[in-house]
């Protein structure tokens, strides 16, 4: 009798855990490529410690919308998504995504998560996505050519006129040595670069709610002035024209531009591919000093009716966990928790607090024709950028680039 | 009366034999051409059905879709940039299918006789051919980068030039740079083609005009070029179709730059469906190109029809 009992309890035993098995589930998120440093390993960490587990799928950058809205078309589209945050407008404005308002007020946290990823993540007073990896923009200068240069290798430019003395006094070391480097033909590298230099002297190019283009403005044309000078004194390089984007991060760790702007990413890939780099890093200033930054990164969004927004939940929750923020930190995405980024941070690079000092002020365009206005390589901003920056024509390419981004925006996302 | 009874009986019999002859042979002919209906119909017929219902709506990427008539088509006759990139796309046809010819046809008369280590060089010209377009483009997009690829560093070496020179800056060096990469990739495919049709050429007539004392130039001229029409004909459709679609070399290469100056008709389609997730419109500009290039090849088969007709 004992021994049927005996068998009977763990037969039972066993059939609960089977149930308690099959009870779990699995969700299906997608995160573009720029997310493989740090998605698979907080995917890996959250799956090993919980009972419902995460699916991830790394998609080429830029494939991700086309696929996702084939995908969404079709019925398969993932549950999830880490999303660059400048498409959540558009993504909400067609209403692919689920409304989590309730929830993400819901959070404890919730006043504390990066405001610039809130703003982008909320589409007519709702909130369709929610913080998940940020990427601030800064200056990184090379402190051994400022060195030779004569200059102080611990003093990174602090306004504009800094900046081009400095570049050109590297510049000066003479061969392939430039003193600046800025990708001229990507929108999206400028409008992460370049933007902070115009807000950081109280302009901006957007309207707050993104209805209204203001390109022309003193502001921008100072700092057009200062990248078209250090163009014309040659400082430089020549590949800077044409580059749209490949060479952003690769030109500065050759070891032969004085300074570059550039992202948080910078750090951790200098300090593990590039560590014979001696680099600074600091706020991109204004014209007259102060500082800025573009706040960058994914947002986490949610598919319309998915059945698995438990799960994501639960995903979301370790990931703004002090483990998940330390675990995003150390694979080089800043922490998108303000009350826990010093401590996410504490064991790092101290160069990651004035990144993450730079995230918490930063700020992010707002638009549902982002991708249209500004990061097409067509684009009226890439346009003028190219033009202004190695054109003879000023004047034209900003009232060029003016009307056309305003009838974009006007046309709306509708034809 | 029963003989013309049975004398109509086998007059109409006869018919009735043949058509269930022709019937069954019809039918064993269908099936044979079912596979590449199958094929035309699902990978041709209903995508195309599908892109002329697809232009008649407001069709975002992403969300829901709407009928809207013709309303795309209306808007195509008011958009600059796509007449501003089908004209540029029709001035690169025609400098780069001239470029294409007056590379691949010496090429062709040169490999097409039999000579020592011929089918070496055939095989050397058609190589990039094999390449994709698309792996051929990043290919040149390193030898055409200004810092790390070849050609300005090598021409800095070699003390040809001072600077650095930027082959992809301004209009014309990044227009004849894209002509020159063509050619290379796209000659030999042509050459093969115009070899084919020379080697058809029976060999009895160049030895009658030889002993008739007809040179080169004129066997050429008289022999030569008309027993060519026809091939002609197709490797001029299809390069001017392969031409009239240029997308990869373009969008890899140049991104419709300097400053929007090279975008083609298929890039700005491209850009409007998943740049500007204006899927519908893109339809429409698909449909209108479509037309165009079905314009353009019947008016080159109609200017190239052999007048005899053989």
């Amino acid at each position: 009798m004992k021994t049927t009992t005996r068998w009977l309890a763990a037969t039972a035993a066993l059939l609960s855990m089977t149930a308690l098995a099959s009870a779990a589930e699995t969700a299906n998120i997608w995160v573009r490529a720029d997310g493989s440093n740090f998605m698979p390993q907080i995917v890996e960490a959250f799956n090993k410690g919980h009972e419902n587990q995460i699916k991830l799928d790394i998609i080429p950058n830029g494939e991700l919308v086309q696929k996702y809205a084939t995908s969404a078309a079709g019925g398969t589209a993932p549950d999830g998504l880490s999303l660059d945050l400048i498409y959540t407008p558009a993504f909400a404005a067609a209403g692919q995504l689920e409304d989590i308002t309730d929830w993400a007020k819901s959070l404890p946290y919730f006043k504390d998560l990066s405001p610039a990823h809130v703003k982008t993540g909320t589409y007519k007073d709702k909130i369709y996505g929610l913080p998940f990896s940020a990427d601030s923009s800064v200056l990184i200068w090379n402190k051994k050519l400022f060195k030779q240069a004569g200059l102080d290798p611990e003093k990174g430019p602090a306004n504009f006129a800094e900046i081009a003395a400095d570049a050109e006094k590297v510049a000066a070391l003479g061969g392939d040595i430039k003193g600046f480097y800025f990708s001229g033909a990507c929108g999206g590298c400028n409008i992460f670069t370049f933007t902070p230099l115009i807000w950081a002297s109280g302009g901006d190019i957007l309207s707050e709610d993104g209805s209204k283009a203001t390109l022309d403005t003193p502001q921008m044309r100072d700092a057009i002035a200062l990248y078209r000078g250090m163009v014309e004194k040659g400082l430089v390089p020549e590949g800077a024209k044409t580059d749209s984007g490949a060479n952003f991060f690769a030109a500065f760790a050759a070891g032969n531009i004085g300074i570059a702007p550039s992202g948080a990413f910078a750090i951790g890939a200098l300090n593990t591919q590039y560590k014979d780099i001696d680099y600074g890093v600091t706020f991109l200033p204004g014209k007259d000093g102060g500082s800025s930054s573009f706040a960058g990164g994914d947002n986490f969004v949610v598919t319309k009716g998915t059945p698995k927004l438990a799960v994501l939940k639960e995903f979301l929750d370790y990931a703004y966990s002090l483990e998940g923020q330390t675990l995003l930190a150390s694979r080089g995405s800043l922490p998108v928790r303000g009350d826990l980024a010093k401590e996410a941070l504490k064991d790092l690079d101290p160069r990651y607090q004035i990144a993450a000092e730079a995230m918490a002020k930063g700020r992010t365009p707002y638009s549902v024709v982002f991708n249209d206005i500004i990061n097409s390589a067509n684009g009226p901003w890439a346009q003028m950028i190219n033009e202004v920056f190695f054109g003879d024509d000023v004047d034209g390419a900003i009232a060029n680039a003016q009307e056309t981004m305003q009838g974009i925006i006007d046309a709306g996302t509708g034809q | 009366m029963s003989s013309i009874t049975a004398k109509a009986g086998a007059m109409s019999s006869q018919p009735v034999r043949r058509r269930a002859k022709v019937d069954r042979s019809h039918w064993v002919g269908l099936l044979y051409i079912a596979p590449a209906i199958l094929l035309v119909t699902v990978f041709f017929v209903i995508p195309l059905g599908m892109t002329a219902w697809m232009s008649l709506h407001n069709w975002p990427l992403m969300g829901q879709h709407r009928f809207i008539g013709l309303d795309n088509y209306v808007a195509i006759t008011k958009d600059v940039r796509f007449w501003n990139a089908l004209k540029f796309t029709l001035y690169y046809t025609v400098i780069v299918t001239i470029a294409i010819f007056a590379v691949a046809f010496p090429l062709a008369l040169f490999v097409e006789k039999p000579r020592p280590m011929a089918s070496v060089y055939r095989t050397a010209f058609f190589m990039p051919v094999v390449v994709g377009f698309a792996s051929a483009s990043l290919l040149w997009a390193w030898l055409l980068n200004v810092d790390s690829g070849l050609f300005s560093p090598a021409a800095q070496q070699l003390g040809l030039t001072e600077k650095k020179f930027n082959l992809i800056a301004t209009f014309n060096p990044a227009f004849w740079s894209i002509i020159v990469m063509v050619v290379w990739k796209v000659a030999g495919f042509t050459m093969v083609i115009l070899m084919t049709g020379l080697q058809s050429i029976p060999t009895e007539l160049q030895e009658a005009a030889k002993i008739d004392g007809a040179n080169a130039w004129q066997r050429f001229r008289a022999i030569t070029l008309p027993l060519m029409r026809r091939t002609v004909a197709l490797a001029l459709i299809l390069s001017v179709a392969g031409s009239i679609l240029a997308f990869d070399q373009f969008y890899i290469l140049l991104r419709g730059g300097p400053r929007n100056s090279t975008i083609t008709a298929v890039y700005w389609i491209f850009n409007q469906s998943f740049v500007s997730f204006k899927l519908g419109y893109g339809a429409a500009l698909s449909m209108v190109l479509l037309v165009i290039l079905v314009v353009l090849s019947l008016i080159q088969l109609r200017l190239l029809r052999n007048p005899e007709g053989t």
